[in-house]
């Protein structure tokens, strides 16, 4: 049975919708994150978080590929029963809903810090909400195309990042391990952190057309986020030093702010404005889960009633709540509380789980 | 009379009479009697004068009949030189086609009744095409006869592939419309989209193609066209072997084109008889115009509303001077002069053409020196109107250049509001929905989105001709290969 025919996506627009999801918001405090923790060595952290978001997302297509046409959360009726089933579902949606709302109230954040210091976060919201409301009414297929589309768009953007690497001192990447491993294993558990994104193939695995090819597909998006993490984490580096990387909030928009041309100043300006459609494509394929999902919980083929309602609480959100620094920082981190069981621990207590299950069932045809 | 459903009389009298109660206050139905065939046979030739060749009916009607000497007994027995020529006996069949300048034969005492393809009609000699002239490529364009229409489209394409299948639209009309098609190379589901929408279709008449494609598009709330509209036989030729389906329209000069893609409106045939150098630089202008008409104006008022700070100083400074006598804020400035040279644009259009040089004239002075003079508007804003101008003018699609003028105003709108944020969430709208627009069923946004990496040869860039060797997926045409390797 083919649930998701109509929506079928490509083996390119399923890479860059799980690469465009993890490259958002991480990426732009993650360079003094690291230089905190491990210092020069935090670019080591970055690789081996790399390999451990393949292990797991390896883990989560090798559970999806039992039932090549369930998503997570058919997944979790089928083997947890209805109360349990019900319970993981409802979790997923939760996690799904605090991802989008970090996304979204960072980027609001951002932008008034950055670039409207006057406008009302409201106001901001609601401008968001439009191509969220857009882009998330059509379905994965125009999900999948739109973060395709974004991605050809922003290619300029890395190598723009890559210039004031001429100007740096390669000297501040040394000495490597001058702490031994011990704090570049602290770093770790940052870097798999900006890593999340990957597990939204719990959501759009069945909408995949050649199955055969997930799992490098897996590797070539996570890889892809590996490199730009990389490019940047050790442009910073080389440009700022480990030393003065922490001093900066969001390092990644100071290392803009020395980019300047004859006929235009403050280009970091220009830059975060088009680093919307980054951040977009983050937010919005977790706004899509958690509009899904809710719509599978009582069993709706259409998901734009739910869509409606949920871009009305967002917007009522932001109208009574404004979040300081600090609660955005909070709610961060609770993402990546929640991420690190949601995206690491239960894919492997769900394959295990699933596999055991198919193998007494296995055992009692016999 | 009632109900033309009807079958015909024998008696020849009965048969004028029903013809004279249906065609009341119709001075130009010509009712010729005429005595034929030995023994004498009376018949009655009935025609529209309006709208028949007098010529052919007098030479290749006329008069072979009154010189006939052999008997006459049926409507069958009659030869006449003309080729085209048909029996019917439903009054409904008789009255539709003497309404399309065919010649009623009525013989007495018979119930079938001959008709004859006598049709001529003023029409307009095939002339270049008006709206889309060329340098390199046909001079011949589209008129308002479909038969010549097509006439044209073969002279490109003879082959028993190009299909042609014609059908009527309209309660009151009976336009004919035809579809042409490459039948080994269009996906057949595509063409019967487009034939159930057409058939679906029903109106009075149609007028003009654009007309009938507003019926049957995809998403009629877009500003996008998703048909092409041409008035040129090669642009249609071209269309065809990439496997699109075209769609002639009676008395309409224009050839509708579908299922296109976003990026097709961007090209032009010309550039595929220039060298391909020459029209990859062409096309990547167009793309930078459509970049341009769209955002320059809303650029300038995100830049002087918000963010003055990446203007560089100097710069900030001459557009501080010139600005510094004009009371308007940066929207109503730029909105009013976009307005003001909508309405020159408009104005021009409309005008006979010794009027229309005034409007240029008056037009030169209002959006320029005078302006400026009069502190009404900035230097820098006359220079970006004028650019905005220019670039809307190179998009070589009429209905592609309109859309991107339209959308210009609300971008102004968003850019006055929310600065260069406002400008990138517009962006964003317009990507949105360009991705899930589709024309006839296939993406418009392909090959961009959804990604057809084979098909980005004939997008951006135009690659020489000979790398060219398949057809775009777009129209998910059914024979991919165009053409062999048969150049090292």
């Amino acid at each position: 049975m083919k649930r998701y025919e109509f929506n079928e996506i490509t083996i390119m627009q399923y890479i860059f919708l799980i690469s465009g999801a993890q490259i958002g918001i991480g990426i732009l405090s993650l360079p003094a994150q690291l230089a905190d923790i491990a210092n020069t060595d935090g670019w080591i952290a970055i690789i081996i978080g790399w390999l451990i978001s393949i292990i797991a997302s390896t883990i989560i297509i090798k559970t999806m590929a039992k039932h090549p046409q369930d998503t997570i959360f058919d997944l979790s009726r089928r083997y947890f029963g209805r109360i349990f089933g019900t319970l993981i579902h409802l979790a997923f949606v939760a996690y799904a809903l605090l991802a989008s709302m970090t996304v979204v109230f960072t980027a609001i954040h951002i932008t008034q810090v950055w670039i409207l210091p006057n406008t009302p976060n409201y106001l901001i919201m609601i401008l968001f909400m439009l191509p969220g409301f857009l882009i998330t009414r059509n379905g994965v297929r125009v999900l999948a195309r739109y973060a395709e589309f974004v991605f050809y768009l922003t290619l300029w953007m890395p190598i723009l990042i890559a210039i004031p690497l001429q100007k740096g001192t390669i000297l501040y990447m040394l000495p490597i391990l001058k702490e031994g491993w011990a704090p570049i294993f602290q770093a770790v558990k940052t870097t798999v952190l900006s890593f999340l994104g990957f597990e939204l193939a719990f959501v759009f695995y069945p909408f995949l057309k050649e199955k055969k090819h997930a799992i490098k597909a897996m590797v070539i998006a996570n890889s892809i986020s590996a490199f730009t993490f990389l490019l940047i984490t050790v442009t910073c580096f080389i440009f700022f030093s480990p030393d003065e990387t922490p001093s900066l909030i969001w390092p990644t928009l100071s290392l803009l702010k020395t980019i300047e041309f004859s006929f235009i100043e403050r280009f970091e300006v220009i830059f975060l404005s088009f680093y919307l459609f980054v951040m977009s494509t983050t937010g919005i394929p977790y706004i899509f889960t958690t509009v899904f999902g809710v719509s599978q919980l009582f069993g709706k083929k259409d998901h734009t009633i739910v869509l409606i309602i949920a871009v009305c609480a967002f917007i009522l959100t932001s109208f009574l709540y404004t979040p300081s620094f600090s609660h955005i920082q909070t709610m961060g981190s609770w993402w990546e509380r929640y991420g690190l069981w949601g995206a690491y621990i239960f894919p492997i207590f769900l394959f295990i789980y699933v596999s055991m299950a198919q193998w007494f069932q296995g055992g009692k045809k016999k | 009379m009632n109900g033309t459903q009807q079958l015909l009389a024998h008696s020849l009298d009965a048969n004028e009479q029903t013809l004279r109660d249906y065609f009341t206050k119709t001075p130009d139905l010509v009712y010729c009697h005429l005595l034929i065939g030995e023994p004498k046979k009376r018949a009655l030739l009935v025609y529209l004068n309006t709208l028949v060749d007098k010529n052919s009916i007098n030479n290749n009607v006329i008069s072979p009949l009154l010189f006939e000497t052999r008997q006459i007994n049926t409507i069958a027995d009659i030869q006449l030189p003309i080729g085209a020529k048909s029996y019917a006996t439903i009054w409904e069949h008789v009255i539709q086609r003497v309404f399309q300048g065919e010649t009623a034969l009525f013989l007495d005492g018979d119930d079938h009744v001959l008709l004859l393809d006598t049709q001529g009609w003023p029409q307009r000699a095939i002339a270049e095409p008006q709206i889309e002239s060329s340098l390199k490529g046909s001079h011949q364009g589209f008129i308002e006869t479909y038969e010549k229409n097509i006439a044209l489209i073969r002279r490109y394409l003879p082959h028993q592939q190009l299909k042609v299948e014609t059908t009527t639209v309209g309660r009151r009309g009976h336009t004919s419309v035809a579809l042409l098609y490459l039948e080994d190379v269009t996906h057949p589901e595509v063409l019967q989209e487009l034939k159930d929408r057409i058939e679906q279709v029903d109106v009075d008449t149609i007028v003009n193609t654009g007309e009938l494609m507003q019926h049957i598009e995809d998403n009629p709330f877009s500003p996008f066209p998703q048909f092409l509209l041409t008035e040129r036989p090669d642009a249609a030729v071209s269309n065809l072997l990439q496997g699109r389906i075209v769609i002639v329209v009676d008395h309409s000069p224009s050839v509708m084109i579908g299922p296109m893609t976003f990026i097709t409106f961007f090209q032009t045939v010309d550039d595929y008889s220039t060298r391909w150098m020459i029209a990859s630089f062409l096309r990547l202008l167009r793309l930078l115009a459509f970049f341009m008409a769209i955002f320059l104006p809303s650029a300038y008022i995100a830049a002087l509303s918000f963010h003055y700070e990446i203007i560089p100083l100097n710069l900030l400074l001459t557009i501080g001077e010139s600005r510094e006598r004009v009371p308007l804020p940066p929207l109503l400035e730029a909105v009013l002069m976009e307005l003001a040279i909508e309405m020159l644009r408009e104005a021009g259009l409309r005008l006979p053409a010794p009027i229309g040089q005034t409007v240029g004239i008056v037009g030169g002075v209002v959006i320029g020196q005078a302006a400026v003079q009069a502190g009404i508007v900035s230097n820098i804003m006359v220079v970006i109107v004028s650019l905005t101008a220019i670039a809307s003018f190179i998009i070589p699609n009429p209905d592609m250049s309109e859309s991107i003028r339209l959308l210009r105003f609300p971008m102004m709108i968003a850019a006055s509001l929310f600065g260069l944020v406002g400008m990138v969430i517009g962006f964003m709208l317009i990507i949105g929905h360009l991705i899930s627009l589709e024309s006839l069923g296939t993406p418009e946004g392909s090959p961009f989105a959804p990604a057809r990496l084979r098909d980005w040869k004939d997008t951006i860039l135009r690659f020489p001709l000979w790398m060219m060797r398949t057809r775009p997926l777009s129209a998910r045409p059914t024979q991919l290969t165009r053409q062999k390797k048969f150049r090292k």
